[in-house]
């Protein structure tokens, strides 16, 4: 518990994971906002056929692939900075055991990047359903399964996303490599998109946060609990990883 | 008390720290002495547990680094006083190295007002020079009362006043029956603070002693004669070794002063010096660490 507070000292004593996580909220309502407006105004001047394909709640979550680099940056922020400005070694010299270090920094980024998830994702859905029905655009209420089952979660899924950012944080040991391999990572389905058919279905059903966000909002015909249990899994791998390399690397 | 059983580490094809067993005690000051990249600061990691050794152990009062509960109330360290978060204010700093460790928060200010930093001390890191840096090294490494401290370099960039102020502190921690292990590559340095001295060299153990027993008379006896070559002779047949020193005069080991004087007087040889030869600790070190410099200038 005392390393745990040690961590959140260390966390709210720089400016640079304070102003991501107030960032990372902001930017999600505004990307609701963003993107239900575009998608209202399609809707306008859409055909009776694309009016039935409309589906509002992907719509208005779309800004998700964007914040999901953010949350996965926070995870990697609470390893990397202690790299960067060299004081891994103070820490790991003050705590001693480096596996309860490692724990703690798992546990900071737990209890930051959860209620930054729950903040980003609700308000996202706020804005963006709000958004729609200004617009005249058909719009999901949080009663709907669909709707709840995202509700409660998306933050999970972006909570293990921040996790695989710490786990980078520590396998890369700076800010700028992990970064940047875990954006690459994420946006993979993205622009995987040119690939051949086989392989981009295959990595748009398995690819880890791919199949838990497809699964959560309803859009993969897998169950809930294998897309949620393939990226648990793959994080779980990368922590494990993460931590045997923390404890047999110089520090 | 520290005691360091086999310690080596291999960088690769490197051995930056070859097979050292030595102990530090409690109540002295050891000076950790060697050239640049002897190894000191390697060892000096390996024995808080931030550098894994490739084999052999080091304990801290009897315990392996990774098993001390509180390891700030055990052993505290100055390492490089750079390493502090530069957006981080000193008090913040300090404030959670000593949460690890479940030490008071009235301890951060404690330590700030020891080591003269109370009024920087909601000052980002980034903006101190070298010196505040060096306070609040000592300060981290102060806060959990540490009976065992590793300063490494402390004195490293420090103007004449900030040296002064390390140099008493030391002293005043092993007056206080602390075991202090101090490296520096200066040997002047240690001449001022330590009791005793550890000498490595390319990883090595090469001496350790009181520091006493690295100065004074080394046997050699200075000579100066304008008939060095005859009496050189003379001298080596009564059993003395003789050897030409830097500006003609004969360096001659195996016989006493008194005893060339006394030769010398006997056979009319007129000396101009007979000098039993002193040397310093920074001679002793060059002597000792001649082998293992890294990188020595051409002589």
């Amino acid at each position: 518990m005392t390393v745990l507070g040690a961590e959140w000292t260390k966390f709210s004593s720089i400016r640079a994971t304070m102003t991501l996580s107030l960032a990372t909220v902001a930017a999600s309502a505004a990307l609701g906002f963003l993107f239900s407006n575009a998608s209202a105004r399609q809707y306008a001047t859409a055909t009776p056929q694309e009016r039935l394909d409309f589906a509002p709640l992907d719509l208005g979550m779309r800004g998700l692939f964007v914040v999901q680099l953010l949350v996965a940056a926070l995870g990697v922020l609470v390893a990397s900075s202690e790299y960067g400005s060299g004081t891994m070694r103070a820490s790991v010299a003050a705590v001693g055991g480096r596996g309860r270090l490692l724990a703690a920094k798992a546990g900071m980024t737990v209890l930051t990047a959860l209620p930054v998830s729950v903040a980003g994702v609700w308000l996202m859905y706020v804005a963006g359903q709000t958004t729609l029905a200004a617009g005249g655009a058909p719009y999901v209420m949080p009663g709907d399964p669909a709707a709840l089952r995202l509700l409660l979660l998306g933050p999970l899924v972006f909570t293990s996303l921040a996790l695989f950012g710490l786990a980078l944080g520590f396998l890369l040991r700076g800010t700028a490599p992990a970064v940047n391999v875990s954006t690459a990572f994420l946006l993979l389905p993205i622009l995987s998109t040119a690939s051949p058919a086989p392989v981009r279905d295959f990595i748009s059903a398995y690819w880890p946060n791919m199949a838990a966000f497809q699964t959560v909002s309803g859009t993969s015909e897998l169950p809930v609990w294998v897309g949620s249990g393939i990226l648990v899994g793959f994080v779980a791998v990368m922590l494990i990883v993460a931590y045997v390399q923390f404890k047999n690397r110089d520090a | 008390m520290i005691q360091l059983n086999g310690m080596t580490k291999r960088h690769g094809e490197v051995l930056a720290v070859d097979d050292l067993t030595f102990t530090v005690r409690p109540g002295l000051v050891t000076g950790f002495l060697g050239p640049n990249g002897a190894g000191k600061s390697t060892t000096m990691r390996m024995i808080l547990g931030l550098d894994l050794p490739t084999s052999g152990t080091a304990t801290v009062n009897g315990r392996l680094h990774q098993d001390l509960p509180h390891p700030l109330r055990e052993v505290g360290s100055l390492l490089e006083a750079q390493a502090v978060h530069p957006r981080r204010t000193a008090r913040k700093h300090l404030l959670y190295l000593a949460q690890t460790n479940d030490l008071p928060p009235a301890r951060v200010d404690e330590v700030l007002d020891l080591v003269g930093l109370t009024d920087a001390a909601d000052r980002p890191a980034g903006v101190f020079s070298l010196g505040m840096s060096q306070r609040l090294g000592i300060a981290a490494a102060l806060l959990g009362d540490p009976p065992v401290l590793l300063l490494d370099e402390p004195v490293n960039g420090l103007d004449p006043e900030g040296v002064l102020w390390i140099r008493t502190l030391i002293r005043g921690l092993a007056a206080e029956g602390r075991t202090v292990l101090v490296s520096s590559h200066l040997m002047s340095e240690m001449a001022l603070t330590a009791d005793r001295l550890v000498v490595i060299g390319k990883g090595r153990l090469i001496a350790e002693a009181a520091i006493g027993e690295f100065t004074g008379n080394d046997g050699a006896v200075l000579v100066r004669t304008p008939e060095s070559a005859s009496f050189a002779r003379r001298l080596e047949l009564s059993g003395a070794h003789v050897r030409a020193g830097r500006d003609g005069e004969l360096v001659v080991t195996g016989m006493t002063a008194p005893d060339m004087g006394r030769l010398a007087a006997a056979e009319g040889v007129p000396l101009f010096e007979l000098t039993p030869r002193r040397t310093s600790l920074e001679e002793a070190f060059m002597e000792l660490t001649r082998d293992s410099v890294e990188y020595g200038a051409a002589r």
